[in-house]
C-alpha cells in the first residue's frame, strides 16, 4: 500500500529524476530505527561504527531498489544481533535478469575462484563481514582485496556516461519499454556498456600491488597442484612482476598501448577471469600444453595455434635471467660479487685486455714507424676481392724483397729479384702505363703518384713494397698458395657481383 | 698534434655526417632520449620497435599482422619514413642518422686500423639476405625471440649502463646482453670501418638496401653514381667505402646499390669527380660528341647507378654480361643460409 502511495507521489511530482526517488519503501521497517542520525555501536574491536542509513543516499545507490532483508537475511526480528547482519555475496541475488527470469548469483564466480590458486581467500563470511577483519597476514586475497569499494562510475568516464545517459531512454527504450525495467537496469547496463571500469593498466596494477612486493611474495607458501605439498616460492614466482615488466607485453601496457597482454589476459583468459591456476596444473591456461590456445586468443597471436609454430610458445614471459642482479643494493659484498656475472665474465675480459696490452707494446717496439697499417684479419682478401689485385699481387709477393716493413724513407730494394717463377713483370709494367695509379692506394702514395705520375722507377719502388709484409713476412710461399685460390672464389660468387 | 691534423683532414661532408650521427644519438639514446620520450618510451623498444612487425609466423593471417603493426605503431611509421626517404635520397637514415650503426662506426674509426677485422670483402649481399630470410621466417618458427640478436637493444642499454643506470647493467650481464655485446665489438668496433653489423645482420638495413636498389633506376632517385670514363682506377673510393659497396672491376669503380649507404665519402675522396651523389642526368648518355685525334670526348658524364659487368670486346659485339648482383645467387644464399641456420639452431633446441 505504501508503495502505491509513493508511486502516486512520484507521479504527482512528475519528477524525471529516477535516482532521487525512493523506488521501494522499506517493507521490513528497518529504517524506522536506522534512519536516526547518530545511531552507532562499538564493535568487538572497539571501533565506533555508524549504523545510520540516509534514506536518500540508499535509495539513489545501486541497491536502492533492494529491500534490506534481501541481503541481510539472518536478521529476522528486532532487536537483532550484530553477528547476524553479515552479507554473503556468493548467495543467489535479489536481481532477476529480465530476459531469462533467473536470479543473478555470484556462484559461478565463486566456483571458478575455488579452482584457482587464490581459492583460500574466499570463505563464507569474510566476503561480506567486517571490513576491519580483512587480514593482512592472510596470503590469499579475499573478494574485496581486488574488488575494492571504488566509485560506481569512474571519474574519467563520468562525462561519457552522462552523454550516453541522455540517449538511453530512446535507444534502449525502443525495445525495453516500461519504467521499472529502465529505471532498474538502465543505468546499470549502460555503465557496463560505456566501458570497462578498469583498463589493462589498472588490472595489472591490482596484481602488482601484491605480486610486485618481493618481500611479501617471499613469505608465500606455494602448493604443488598434484601432490599438494607446500614449498617455499621460487625466484621465478617472487620476481614475476619484475620479469613481466621486461617483456614487450609489460612495456606496451605501461606505455598505455591497448595491445599489450595483461596478467589476466594470459593467466585467466576464459570465463569470469578468476580461474588463475598454477602453470603445473594441466588445466591451467599457462600450462605448456595450453599455451598455443592462450597465446592464440582472438586479437592476439592467432597463428600460435597453427602447426609450425611450436617454437612460438617457448618464449619465456617471466625470464628471470633478465633480472640477474639480485644483490644490487649491496653490490660489493663477497656474496654479491660471487653471484655477479660481471665477476665471472671479467676474467676472460682481463685476459683479452692483457693480450691487447702486450701486443700493443710489441707493436710499438717493432712497427711504430710503419706507414702502412692494415687490418689484422682479412686485409689480404680485401685487396684481391674489392680492389681486384689478382695476378699483380702474386707478382709482387714473388718479388723476393725481404724488407718487410715500409719505412718512412723508402730504401731501394736490398736484393734484386732473383729468378721470379713467372715472368710477370712486363705485365705489371704494362699495367702501370695503362692506368695512373693501379697498385698503390694510400693517400700519401697517391700524392706522390700525382706529382710524378709517369715515373716508372718511382712507382716500381712503391709497388715493390709488399702490402701485407707485416703479417706475412716470414712465410711468403704459403701465402702464395692461398692467394692462388682467391681469384677462383672471386670469380665464383663475387664476380657476378662485381 | 697529429690528432688535430687528422681531424682537419676529414672532408667537410664527413664532418657533417659525424655531427648528424652524434646529434641523432643524443636525441634518440639515453640519458636524454629526447625523441623516444615524446612517445613515452626511453629506449628504442616497445612501440618504437622497427624490427619485429614484419616477422612471419607460420599460418599468420593479415589480422595477426595488423595486430603486430598496431603494437609497434610508432616503429612502423618510422620504418615507412625511412623507406620513403631511401627511395628518393638513398639510405640517409643508415648513413647519416642511425645512432646504432653510427656509434659503432665512430668508435671504430677512432681505433687504430691494426686491430680491425676486414669484413668488407665477404659476399655481404648473400650473407645479409640469407640472415634476413632466417630472421623473417625461421627465427619465429624456432621460437627464438627476434630481440635476442638486436643491436637496437644493446646500444641504448650500453649507454644506460655507462650512465650508471641499473636496467642497462642488468641487461648487459644477461646472456642475451653478453652475446649482443660480443656482436657489437666484433662486427662494430673491431670491424674495419665499423659497419659490419649493418652489412650482415641489420634487418632494417636489408629492407632499406632493397628499396635503394629498386629506386636506383628511377629518374628522381639520388644515388651514388659513377662516371666510368672519368674513373682512373685509383681505388681510393673502394678503400674508403665503409660498406664495401664499391668494388674495382677491371680498374673501374662500380657501386653495389644494394649495399651503398650514400654516405658520400667516396665522392669526397675522389680526385677526379668520377663519383657523385646525384640524380639521373637528363642528357643523352654515352654519346660521344665528337672524335678528335682518334680520342672520344665525352662532354657530359653518364652518371651510372646500377652497374653491369664490363663490356667484353671478345664477347659478341660487346654485350653487357649481367647485373652487378646476381639475384639468383642472392636467392640461393637466402635459402642455403636459412636451411643451414635452422639445422644449427634446431640442434640446440
Amino acid at each position: 500500500m505504501s508503495r502505491f502511495l509513493l508511486l502516486i507521489v512520484l507521479l504527482v511530482l512528475g519528477s524525471g529524476q529516477v535516482s532521487a526517488n525512493p523506488r521501494y519503501s522499506d517493507p521490513d521497517g528497518c529504517l524506522s530505527c536506522h534512519a536516526y542520525e547518530g545511531l552507532s555501536f562499538i564493535d568487538e574491536h572497539g571501533v565506533l561504527r555508524s549504523a545510520t542509513i540516509d534514506r536518500n543516499h540508499y535509495a539513489s545507490s545501486l541497491h536502492g531498489s533492494v529491500p534490506c532483508k534481501d541481503c541481510h537475511r539472518e536478521v529476522v526480528d528486532y532487536p537483532h544481533k550484530v553477528e547476524n547482519t553479515e552479507v554473503d555475496c556468493s548467495e543467489s541475488c535479489h536481481i532477476e535478469e529480465p530476459s531469462e527470469g533467473v536470479k543473478y548469483s555470484h556462484d559461478v564466480i565463486h566456483e571458478e575462484m575455488d579452482k584457482s590458486v587464490h581459492a583460500g581467500g574466499w570463505y563464507k563470511g569474510l566476503t561480506g563481514g567486517n571490513r576491519l577483519e580483512e587480514i593482512e597476514t592472510e596470503q590469499d586475497p579475499s573478494c574485496r582485496r581486488c574488488h575494492s569499494n571504488t566509485l560506481y562510475i569512474a571519474e574519467t568516464q563520468l562525462a561519457n556516461f552522462k552523454k550516453e545517459f541522455d540517449h538511453a531512454e530512446t535507444e534502449c527504450g525502443n525495445c525495453h519499454q516500461g519504467k521499472a525495467w529502465m529505471g532498474q537496469f538502465g543505468g546499470h547496463i549502460l555503465r557496463r556498456l560505456v566501458g570497462r571500469r578498469w583498463n589493462n593498466q589498472e588490472n595489472n596494477q591490482m596484481c602488482i600491488d601484491c605480486h610486485g612486493d618481493a618481500k611479501k611474495m617471499r613469505d608465500v607458501e606455494q602448493e604443488d597442484p598434484k601432490t599438494l605439498e607446500k614449498h617455499p616460492p621460487s625466484d621465478r614466482f617472487v620476481h614475476s612482476a619484475d620479469s613481466y615488466a621486461k617483456t614487450l607485453h609489460g612495456r606496451l601496457i605501461v606505455d598505455g598501448s591497448a595491445y599489450g597482454a595483461s596478467c589476466i589476459d594470459c593467466h585467466a583468459p576464459e570465463g569470469w577471469k578468476h580461474e588463475i591456476r598454477s602453470y603445473l596444473d594441466s588445466e591451467s591456461a599457462s600450462h605448456p600444453d595450453k599455451l598455443p590456445e592462450t597465446c592464440g586468443q582472438s586479437n592476439c597471436h592467432g597463428y600460435a595455434k597453427k602447426p609450425g609454430n611450436e617454437g612460438f610458445t617457448l618464449t619465456d614471459m617471466h625470464d628471470v635471467s633478465l633480472l640477474g642482479l639480485t644483490y644490487m643494493d649491496k653490490p660489493f659484498e663477497v656474496k654479491a660479487v660471487r653471484a655477479s656475472k660481471w665477476f665471472w665474465s671479467s676474467w676472460p675480459l682481463l685476459l683479452i685486455a692483457l693480450v691487447f696490452a702486450v701486443s700493443s707494446l710489441v707493436w710499438w717496439l717493432r712497427f711504430r714507424d710503419t706507414k702502412k697499417i692494415v687490418p689484422i684479419v682479412g686485409a689480404d682478401r680485401f685487396e684481391s676481392v674489392i680492389i681486384g689485385r689478382k695476378g699483380k699481387a702474386k707478382a709482387e709477393r714473388k718479388a723476393p724483397e725481404k724488407k718487410p716493413v715500409v719505412k718512412k724513407v723508402v730504401k731501394p730494394a736490398a736484393k734484386a729479384p732473383i729468378e721470379p717463377k713467372e715472368p710477370v713483370m712486363p705485365d705489371a709494367v704494362a699495367d702501370n702505363k695503362e692506368s695512373l695509379a693501379p697498385t698503390v692506394a694510400e693517400v700519401t702514395e697517391k700524392q706522390v703518384m700525382q706529382k710524378e705520375p709517369m715515373l716508372p722507377a718511382e712507382s716500381e719502388k712503391l709497388k715493390s713494397a709488399p702490402i701485407e709484409a707485416i703479417i706475412e713476412k716470414e712465410k711468403p710461399i704459403e701465402i702464395d698458395k692461398t692467394e692462388a685460390e682467391l681469384p677462383k672464389v672471386d670469380n665464383d660468387s663475387n664476380n657476378k657481383g662485381a | 698534434m697529429q690528432v688535430i691534423e687528422n681531424i682537419k683532414a676529414i672532408p667537410k661532408m664527413q664532418k657533417f655526417r659525424y655531427a648528424m650521427i652524434l646529434l641523432a644519438s643524443m636525441s634518440l639514446l639515453g640519458p636524454l632520449a629526447f625523441l623516444p620520450q615524446l612517445v613515452g618510451s626511453d629506449d628504442l623498444c616497445g612501440s618504437l620497435c622497427m624490427r619485429r612487425f614484419y616477422l612471419y609466423f607460420p599460418g599468420m593471417t593479415w589480422e595477426d599482422f595488423f595486430v603486430h603493426v598496431n603494437a609497434a605503431s610508432i616503429g612502423v611509421m618510422a620504418f615507412s619514413l625511412i623507406m620513403i626517404t631511401t627511395l628518393f635520397f638513398g639510405r640517409i637514415w643508415c648513413g647519416y642518422l642511425c645512432p646504432v650503426g653510427g656509434l659503432a662506426e665512430l668508435s671504430s674509426r677512432m681505433l687504430n686500423d691494426r686491430w680491425k677485422i676486414e669484413f668488407r670483402s665477404l659476399p655481404q649481399v648473400q650473407i645479409r639476405y640469407g640472415y634476413f630470410g632466417f630472421f623473417l621466417v625461421a627465427m619465429p618458427a624456432l621460437g627464438i625471440s627476434a630481440c635476442s640478436l638486436c643491436n637496437f637493444i644493446t646500444i641504448p642499454r650500453l649507454i644506460e649502463a655507462m650512465s650508471g643506470e641499473y636496467r642497462g647493467m642488468v641487461f648487459l650481464v644477461s646472456s642475451v646482453g653478453l652475446v649482443n655485446l660480443g656482436l657489437l665489438l666484433l662486427l662494430g668496433v673491431f670491424a674495419s670501418k665499423g659497419r659490419a653489423y649493418c652489412q650482415f645482420m641489420c634487418p632494417i638495413g636489408a629492407a632499406d638496401g632493397l628499396v635503394n636498389r629498386l629506386g636506383a633506376k628511377m629518374p628522381f632517385a639520388r644515388r651514388i653514381r659513377v662516371a666510368k670514363e672519368r674513373c682512373t682506377g685509383c681505388n681510393i673510393c673502394a678503400r674508403n667505402c665503409m660498406c664495401g659497396a664499391i668494388k674495382m672491376v677491371d680498374k673501374v669503380a662500380t657501386v653495389d646499390q644494394v649495399s651503398c649507404m650514400s654516405c658520400h665519402e667516396c665522392v669526397d675522396v675522389c680526385d677526379w669527380n668520377a663519383l657523385a651523389w646525384t640524380t639521373r642526368p637528363n642528357h643523352k648518355v654515352n654519346e660521344p660528341k665528337r672524335i678528335k685525334k682518334n680520342t672520344e670526348i665525352f662532354p657530359l658524364p653518364d652518371w651510372q647507378a646500377v652497374h653491369f659487368n664490363p663490356v667484353k670486346p671478345e664477347a659478341e659485339g660487346g654485350i653487357e654480361t649481367g647485373p652487378a648482383i646476381s639475384l639468383l645467387s642472392v636467392f640461393n644464399a637466402m635459402i642455403f643460409l636459412t636451411v643451414v641456420s635452422i639445422i644449427i639452431v634446431g640442434s640446440f633446441l
